[in-house]
């Protein structure tokens, strides 16, 4: 069965509309659409509105996506008038892009909303009502925070590798070194202890 | 790590389900929620499973060096079946996305359900206090406490600009939402919900289904919540949402009151064929349970119906859903069994003579 929100795609979806405890109508959805549909009910505040047109809203704007989509990607990051293509921002640390982020909704990581910022705050003003936005409530006090779990983490996770890479090449002296090392680094931390030399 | 005990799951503890508390006649419950992410790791939906394990040790890790309450019960989704992760759906304790989600994922909450922390949702850890009634302050008093706790151990990622940096550009700032459920039958009844739910809007707030995002509402049971968490500060959230819910409150008391002093024998009637529908039927779905359910509520508070208690009718609201039905019955049920199993239930928890 196609999709009754575009019309291509298998539906694997069922939404059903109930009205004083009797089902009105039933419509059957892809998942592509399902997270649009989502999305688009919670942005408009539209739960209670009938299914039949929340679904030609989504249809209408899915096909203007589209053909932005289509324009941006003729022109992959726009060409700016000296010929060469204009910056576009990329978060170093996890890869995220302004279009991916525009098409998912959500951040890969705290670093984008450095690397995004200027592109942020006109939809930070619009979502919360706010100019400028910036924030007004506590924050964790500084230098109080104890990262050592974090770090013991990332270092075991280190070890792990490494220990990894010793069997691979049969070093097993080695091997049996580093499975002591992630043995006592992961008992200390059950134990709710630092672990000896944990900051190496 | 504690675990549960056999029979933990088909016994729902929630102080939340009391039918105590302040506007209890409204109220059903208040949340706090706090959205916070661990620095040094990318959000939970662009983790790979290794990192997203590694998050799950190290907040498990945190959560058990700090003294959140007497006692918790730590949780890996991952080891639950299907049915054991939709009762705590059902019971507010984890939502359906991390129910739904992949990979390493988690629950810790107390003894009581009222705290719950959530491991690897959206944000890495969402934090709930859920109170009975109308109780903004203590919730969030509660929440603050496990939130300094944490901070002490894990180094959450902010930033001056914009504070507790989240998944969603729509919990930045503080993080923190207040749910309140309300049950609204009066103002449903006479159809002023959406206009309600406008005013709310126009005031910065939200109107959601029972569970939340992108959910219907079921027995006239709705969500007030604070819409935005930038540019004030926690108390200011606090103090917005005490000034806006009572309005609502009012407004379905009045109309409460309308309704039995004017249409007295219409409220009667409807909620009297309520009531001897549940205490007869053989088989029940859980929207027709649900909206019963929701008259019987509106009939224990108006009076009119003096032999059930708002606790019974609260608890019949989760453990008439269908995984707790299924668990209590220690088998896979079909859906005509499972209405049979439903109206079985509902008939003897409101039998005469047993409240």
């Amino acid at each position: 069965m196609d999709c009754q929100c575009c019309q291509k795609k298998p539906a694997h979806i069922r939404v059903c509309d109930i009205d004083d405890n009797v089902m009105s109508e039933q419509f059957n959805i892809c998942a592509d659409c399902w997270i649009f549909v989502k999305r688009y009910l919670f942005d408009q505040e539209r739960h209670l509105a009938p299914t039949r047109e929340v679904l030609n809203e989504v249809r209408q704007l899915i096909s203007s996506k589209e053909s932005t989509a289509l324009a941006v990607a003729e022109a992959p990051g726009g060409l700016a008038p000296t010929g060469k293509p204009a910056e576009v921002p990329v978060c170093p640390d996890c890869g995220m892009t302004l279009a991916e982020f525009k098409a998912k909704g959500r951040f890969g990581c705290p670093r984008d909303y450095e690397v995004f910022h200027t592109h942020l705050d006109p939809l930070l003003e619009r979502i919360h009502d706010t100019t400028p936005p910036r924030h007004k409530g506590r924050v964790p006090a500084a230098g109080e925070s104890d990262d050592s779990l974090v770090r013991q983490r990332q270092q075991v996770a280190r070890l792990k590798d490494q220990l990894q890479a010793a069997v691979t090449q049969e070093n097993y002296e080695q091997a049996a070194r580093l499975r002591d090392q992630i043995n006592a680094l992961e008992n200390a931390v059950d134990a709710g202890k630092a672990a000896p030399g944990g900051t190496a | 790590m504690s675990n549960e005990s056999p029979d933990y799951f088909t016994h729902p503890l929630g102080e939340w389900l009391k039918g105590t508390g302040p506007d209890h006649d409204v109220v059903i419950s208040t949340r706090v929620r706090l959205a916070r992410n661990i620095k040094g790791f990318p959000f939970t939906g662009r983790a790979d499973l290794k990192q997203r394990g590694d998050l799950l040790r190290i907040a498990n890790e945190a959560l058990h060096r700090v003294h959140l309450e007497k006692s918790v019960v730590t949780l890996d989704l991952q080891a639950l079946s299907e049915t054991e992760r939709d009762i705590l759906v059902e019971r507010h304790l984890i939502s359906r996305e991390l129910a739904g989600a992949e990979g390493p994922r988690g629950v810790t909450f107390g003894r009581g359900e009222m705290l719950s922390i959530m491991v690897n949702e959206e944000d890495h850890l969402r934090l709930q206090w859920i109170k009975s009634g109308f109780d903004v302050d203590r919730a969030f008093s509660a929440i603050r406490r496990i939130d300094l706790a944490l901070e002490k151990v894990l180094p959450f990622a902010t930033s001056e600009q914009y504070g507790y940096l989240t998944a969603c550009p729509t919990n930045v700032g503080t993080g923190m939402r207040i749910s309140v459920m309300v049950h609204l039958p009066a103002l449903t009844l006479l159809d002023h919900v959406e206009k309600v739910f406008k005013a709310a809007q126009r005031m910065n707030h939200a109107v959601r289904g029972l569970y939340g995002e992108g959910t219907r509402a079921f027995g006239d049971m709705y969500q007030l919540s604070n819409q935005a968490t930038l540019g004030r500060s926690e108390e200011e959230i606090v103090s917005n949402v005490k000034a806006i819910v009572p309005q609502v409150l009012e407004y379905e008391r009045r109309m409460r009151g309308e309704l039995y002093t004017e249409k007295r024998e219409f409220v009667e009637d409807k909620v009297l064929r309520s009531l001897a529908l549940l205490r007869s039927a053989r088989r029940l779905s859980v929207q027709e349970m649900m909206s019963h359910l929701s008259m019987v509520r509106l009939g224990v508070d108006l009076k009119i119906i003096t032999d059930v208690t708002m606790n019974t009718v609260n608890r019949l609201f989760v453990t008439g859903q269908p995984s707790h039905l299924q668990r209590e019955a220690r088998a896979t049920l079909g859906p005509t069994e499972r209405e049979a199993r439903r109206a079985e239930l509902v008939r003897s928890q409101l039998a005469t003579g047993t409240n």
